[in-house]
């Protein structure tokens, strides 16, 4: 019997589409769906439709690599993440469901004096904001993960490594599935193929949206889309400082169990795990240049690979499976963008970059918040939209690095 | 992966197995074409390798997964040669060598096209169709990158459907064009019954009425009977050894799907409509995951309809043949329930399998460049390390007497890394008045001083050195590191704004060798330079022979002469130089006892104190901008953000050693450290190190604002810090002008 | 392993119209790296650029090597990915086996030019 066939969660979907809803969410993946649901449980907002162009999870939450971490560089984003990964930490008995999470171990390996400098920062601003990240040396990065060459094939020598044993990955279509089943248990609207074309104003304020299915009234639009999120907000004459990046990974065959932690390398430019099915999963930075396209490229498996057998050697052999891409809304700041925008009635959740899936449960849950109560959680405060004007960025691109 | 015809050149090993090694095979319809994951084997040490595919061999190990049950083993033993991969640019690539390839082939070679072609019976796998258009082949001899200018025809032809009822695991079961081509293999099959259309070549039964299931034999393993039912639903049972399974063919068409958009025809049996087997009802669809019958409808009738969702939530499709099998089926289930025919699902690489080491083939590491005096610096014992993207000198074994002897003597230091650029023309000087914060124009030929570059939003992107030789002619240079960066930004500014300009990159033709401390100027008189110029003064002169520009500026804090001179002559200044000074006790100092004589100065690293979004305000660089100037780059960020309040700035910090019993030891905080004001985290230290002059550990680090005031007193690893002005050493900088 | 020898030559960065109607010593070899900007493989470059603004620096900063035609062919055959000029003889510019490259295809034999901080990974990435 093959035991990742889902057998729990049942997904309920409404027959047909009301006219009017308290809350229309725009994108149907795990920060859609994770809103959704957290209004309807933690809230009791359940008039809410979500939809979803294509069908659910989808886009970026199904293309994802499933690393959860909270190991930023910034303390607002460590906090943030760290509400996320204790939330991921109890999403199973939340939810009932089975969702895969695995606690692994996250390194963070530095090849130079200049990665020793910040993962040993890493580690210190962690360790100050509630998260659990330690500096170690090579002899500790043996004992964590034996299959690691130390001398990085001669080449890229490994000079000690930022650990974050909380780093863990869960089956990302799971968490969706379970957001989706959890809200729509409670009366949310889930609609699949229904994409938004565009978005009602009435005098300055967000009155409702068109779609391919007709006009539905809202109370508030939030827009949880990934890739193409400066489409959506150009609805409302709003622009947002995104660039969308394609960001590509590949997975190997099933092999049996013995990578435990997940791996991850500036210098090299990628990360591997194995997911629970034996798959290793490797993937590399953002493509450099702005694109829409979900084409898969040669360089980069022919360049990722060659990278990071160089860590790896045992990785030589493995046969490769399938190679995929997803689309990351990449901010000026490499931080997330949340919350309100200053067109009334219209909230985005954006600038999701490398780092959306480990963000579902935290950004989910402080999104209804606002929604709900109308003010900003401090959890969230700093990464709103008017951060740029404000000359508040948050520089983070160090921790946005590969994943 | 041709269209089927004729027999493999040579045997394959899966042939060979079933014909003369009696390995019993394991179960599942064997397809013989690379469709199937039945015949995954592990061979010399590589796991799921089909194979039907590969060429028998003498002494081969195979061990086929079927039979142990067990996921290979994560491991890559033992050495293996390097994979090479060869390009070839072409007019047409033609995947397939089957009928209608070959007709392709032969057509486009009939009117003097350079074609190409890649046949799988060959052992040339095609694993993916890119963006190029490249399309990349795996071969025994390693890989192939083809280009085609023109077509790509793709001719992979048409694979059997495989049959989804009970007892489908079995072994005895075999595609028709499997069977025909395994007879005529010589391998035995016994008795045959056929379902659907039959094999070639080979008598058998026919079998007629619908396929439910196939029963074991004595051997349960082994299929001993195939029972059909008639239109009346009466069930019959036929004995055999084998099945020949006729089942429809559906088009393999991956490679054709993952062209769309590019210059590509399909030929052929890929061109088929893709065959909609009955709805299964009973028993394995996707034998690589185990999926069932039952496995769909469970998750069918719990809201997963979507075929992408029905593969999310079985994982069918997600196994070696990547939805070659259990897809068809799938969408008959699904179609079944009601809902429309949907589309399989998307194409992508890699549709045949290959190692990561396969197609790691041909990439390199990104190389880090040497400069001309590598070989001095590694003779004479230095710890090589990548600073700033290049190979330099970390120390040469004794950091404390390199920083001496720049602070009470005279050492030298290989600063060819920094990024060098010559700017000449009447559009010189409008052009870097435009790219810096600070009048150029005021600048006399012969001077030369420190500036920051910043962005549009007013953040620091770098720092160097302008140095004016006439009206018309300047040489800049930048930080190691972010020379590449900053050719690309000045040359890209002088094209916008259309500068009258010529710009020339002289990083890598230009050695620079700074002469640092005390006794510089002395060292220079002895090289043959009386009149070396004075303080942000720079000229031209022979150092010990060699035509050098120095520029006198300081980064160490001792008085600098910055040698510039052609790379050919580095290896000969730096000797002559060392021996001329030899008695001045003149040694070279490494990157490790630069960044401690600079931090004593005070002087921050960009990219290693900064931020990609760190002001000149929040650097405590204002005097660096001067915002009278009517226009530059950033000025108007910067007007904008100085009149928001400051949050943050990067400050100096110092700390006392720690006295114990008997002396005072340095324990300096590790650069990363965090910075706390009271009970807050306030910023994080971001350069470190213990001063010998001083007698304490001196910082950098990033430290928030507390109601609009900067705390004096923090806490830094756990002891006390002030935080004191900058520079920590000689603040008058008396020491740098001589 | 080969030698990758420094280049005694001179660059010059002048408006395009002044390199085209340049001279060049006999037996130098003049790379055009860009419009702008050309290569000279002699220690100074003979004839006058026409551009008073012209930049015209002796240029150590390049080191090459000869490699005969078959050899250099096989080894970009598996270290090129672009396309090669058919032409003889012919100057081509671009990565190969992850070196930017400056390329002179002569009759029987290739020059094959690096900048010289790059000159040793060059002669063992050539094996």
């Amino acid at each position: 019997m093959n035991e990742f066939v889902e057998r729990a969660i049942d997904l309920r979907w409404p027959t047909e589409v009301k006219r009017a809803y308290d809350v229309v969410i725009i994108g149907g993946g795990g920060h859609g769906l994770a809103t959704a649901y957290y209004l309807a449980t933690r809230h009791g907002i359940t008039n809410v439709a979500v939809l979803e162009c294509s069908y659910i999870g989808g886009g970026n939450s199904g293309r994802n690599t499933t690393i959860i971490r909270a190991n930023y560089g910034v303390p607002e984003a460590v906090r943030f993440y760290q509400r996320s990964v204790d939330l991921y930490a109890h999403l199973e008995q939340e939810t009932d469901r089975a969702l895969m999470h695995k606690t692994k171990g996250l390194l963070w390996i530095a090849h130079s004096e200049a990665g020793i400098r910040q993962e040993r920062a890493r580690a210190a601003v962690n360790t100050a904001c509630g998260a659990s990240t330690e500096y170690v040396d090579p002899g500790t990065i043996r004992e964590i993960c034996p299959q690691i060459d130390l001398t990085g094939n001669g080449v890229w020598p490994v000079y000690g490594a930022s650990y974050h044993p909380a780093g863990s990955t869960a089956r990302h279509d799971r968490v969706v599935w379970a957001y989706a089943e959890g809200a729509m248990r409670l009366g949310v609207d889930v609609f699949q193929r229904t994409g938004v074309t565009g978005i009602r104003m009435d005098r300055g304020r967000v009155t409702g949206v068109e779609t391919s299915d007709g006009p539905i009234a809202a109370g508030i639009v939030l827009s949880a889309v990934g890739g193409h999120v400066t489409t959506i907000a150009s609805m409302v004459g709003l622009r947002l400082p995104i660039r969308t990046h394609p960001l590509q990974a590949f997975v190997t065959n099933r092999y049996a169990q013995a990578f435990h932690p997940i791996v991850a390398s500036s210098g090299l430019g990628g990360y591997a795990s194995q997911t629970a099915k034996g798959e290793m999963l490797i993937g590399a930075e953002i493509d450099r240049a702005p694109s829409y396209a979900y084409d898969s490229g040669h360089p980069f498996l022919q360049h990722c690979a060659f990278r990071m057998m160089t860590l790896l050697p045992f990785l030589r052999d493995l046969r490769v499976l399938r190679q995929w891409t997803g689309v990351c809304d990449m901010s000026t700041d490499y931080s997330p963008v949340m919350g309100l925008t200053g067109v009334d009635g219209f909230l985005v959740t954006t600038g999701w970059g490398t780092w959306g899936f480990k963000a579902i449960p935290a950004g989910g849950e402080q999104l209804a918040a606002l929604i709900a109560t109308g003010r900003t959680p401090d959890l969230i405060a700093p990464f709103s939209l008017d951060r740029f004007a404000r000359d508040r960025t948050m520089a983070d691109r160090g921790s946005a690095g590969t994943h | 992966m041709a269209e089927f015809g004729g027999q493999m050149a040579a045997d394959s090993l899966l042939t060979h197995l079933l014909r003369d090694a009696g390995v019993a095979i394991g179960g599942g319809c064997l397809c013989l074409a690379g469709d199937c994951p039945h015949c995954l084997a592990t061979v010399d040490g590589v796991s799921y390798v089909r194979t039907c595919q590969v060429t028998f061999r003498e002494g081969a190990a195979v061990t086929l997964h079927a039979a142990n049950g067990q996921l290979p083993p994560l491991e890559s033993p033992g050495e293996r040669p390097p994979v090479t991969a060869r390009t070839t640019h072409c007019d047409i690539v033609v995947i397939g060598q089957g009928p209608a390839g070959r007709v392709a082939a032969t057509d486009a070679r009939s009117v003097g096209a350079h074609v190409v072609t890649l046949d799988a019976r060959e052992g040339q796998d095609v694993i993916g169709v890119y963006p190029g258009p490249l399309v990349v082949a795996r071969t025994e001899d390693g890989m192939r990158h083809v280009y085609p200018r023109g077509e790509i025809v793709v001719a992979t032809g048409a694979s059997e459907i495989q049959p989804a009822v009970p007892g489908n695991h079995l072994r005895g079961l075999v595609t028709a064009r499997a069977a025909a081509e395994l007879a005529a293999s010589g391998v035995p099959l016994g008795q045959v019954v056929a379902v659907g259309t039959p094999p070639d070549g080979i008598v058998c039964e026919l079998a007629s009425g619908t396929l439910v299931r196939f029963e074991p034999s004595s051997d349960p393993t082994r299929v001993g009977a195939v029972v059909m039912r008639d239109p009346g639903g009466v069930e019959t049972r036929l004995a055999c050894d084998t099945v020949s399974l006729g089942l429809g063919l559906t088009p393999r068409d991956a490679l054709l799907r993952m062209a769309r958009g590019m210059n590509v025809r399909g030929v052929g049996d890929v061109l088929l409509p893709a065959h909609v087997p009955p709805c299964p009802v009973e028993g394995t669809v996707c034998p690589c995951a185990g999926v069932t019958v039952a496995d769909l409808a469970s998750v069918h009738a719990r809201g997963f309809h979507e075929l992408e969702l029905v593969k999310r939530a079985t994982l069918a499709g997600t196994g070696p043949c990547q939805g070659a099998g259990c897809v068809p089926h799938i969408r008959a289930f699904l179609a079944a329930q009601g809902a429309a025919l949907q589309p399989p699902f998307t194409a992508r690489p890699v549709t045949r399998q290959l190692t990561i080491g396969e197609v790691a083939a041909g990439a390199h590491h990104a190389v880090t460049p040497r400069t001309a005096l590598h070989e001095e610096h590694v003779g004479l014992g230095a710890i090589m390390e990548r600073l700033g993207g290049w190979w330099r000198p970390w120390h040469y074994g004794d950091v404390d007497a390199e920083y001496s002897a720049v602070r009470t003597g005279v050492s030298i230091c290989d600063v060819s890394t920094l990024g060098k650029m010559q700017v000449s023309g009447p559009g010189a000087l409008a052009l870097l008045e435009h790219l810096y914060p600070v009048p150029i124009s005021t600048l006399a030929p012969g001077r030369a001083r420190y500036v920051f570059l910043l962005d549009e939003r007013g953040y620091v992107i770098d720092d160097g050195m302008v140095a004016r030789e006439s009206d018309t002619r300047f040489n800049l240079t930048f930080t190691s590191g972010g020379a590449t960066f900053a050719e690309m930004w000045v040359r890209d500014w002088a094209e916008s704004l259309g500068a009258d300009v010529r710009l020339m990159n002289q990083t890598f033709s230009l050695g620079a060798i700074n002469v640092t401390g005390p006794r510089a100027a002395e060292l220079l008189a002895r090289a043959g330079v009386g009149a070396p110029p004075a303080f942000l003064h720079h000229g031209q002169a022979d150092v010990a022979g060699v035509p050098c520009r120095i520029y006198r500026l300081s980064f160490t804090g001792e008085v600098s002469f910055e040698l510039h001179h052609a790379a050919a002559d580095s290896v000969r200044l730096w000797h002559a130089l060392l021996s001329l000074g030899q008695d001045l006790g003149i040694r070279p100092h490494g990157l490790k006892a630069l960044l401690k004589l600079r931090l004593e100065k005070g002087h921050l690293i960009v990219g290693q104190d900064t931020d990609f979004d760190s002001s000149l305000r929040r650097l405590g660089c204002e005097w660096a901008v001067r915002l009278d100037k009517p226009a530059f780059i950033g000025r108007q960020a910067v007007l904008r953000t100085n009149r928001l309040p400051l949050d943050r700035q990067l400050c100096g910090f110092e700390m006392d050693g720690e006295q114990t019993t008997s002396e005072v030891v340095c324990r300096t905080p590790a650069e990363g450290a965090t910075i706390w004001d009271g009970e807050d985290l306030a910023g994080v230290v971001t350069s470190t190190t213990w001063s010998p002059t001083l007698g304490k550990s001196i910082m950098l680090g990033w430290l928030r604002l507390k109601d609009g005031q900067l705390p004096t007193d923090v806490t830094i690893d756990g002891r006390t810090a002030r935080r004191v002005p900058t520079p920590f050493y000689d603040p008058e900088g008396r020491r740098a002008r001589g | 392993m080969r030698v990758v020898e420094r280049l005694n030559a001179a660059r010059i960065v002048a408006i395009p119209a002044a390199i085209d109607a340049a001279t060049w010593p006999t037996g130098a070899l003049a790379f055009r790296l860009a419009p702008d900007e050309v290569l000279v493989t002699a220690s100074t470059p003979a004839g006058v650029i026409d551009d008073a603004h012209a930049i015209v620096e002796r240029e150590t900063g390049f080191s090459a090597v000869w490699v005969d035609s078959a050899q250099a062919i096989d080894f970009l055959e598996r270290e090129c990915d672009w396309e090669l000029p058919r032409e003889r003889p012919a100057f081509a510019q671009g990565m190969v086996a992850g070196l930017p490259l400056k390329l002179w295809f002569g009759q029987d034999r290739v020059l094959m030019v690096v900048a010289s901080p790059c000159a040793a990974d060059l002669a063992e990435r050539l094996r």
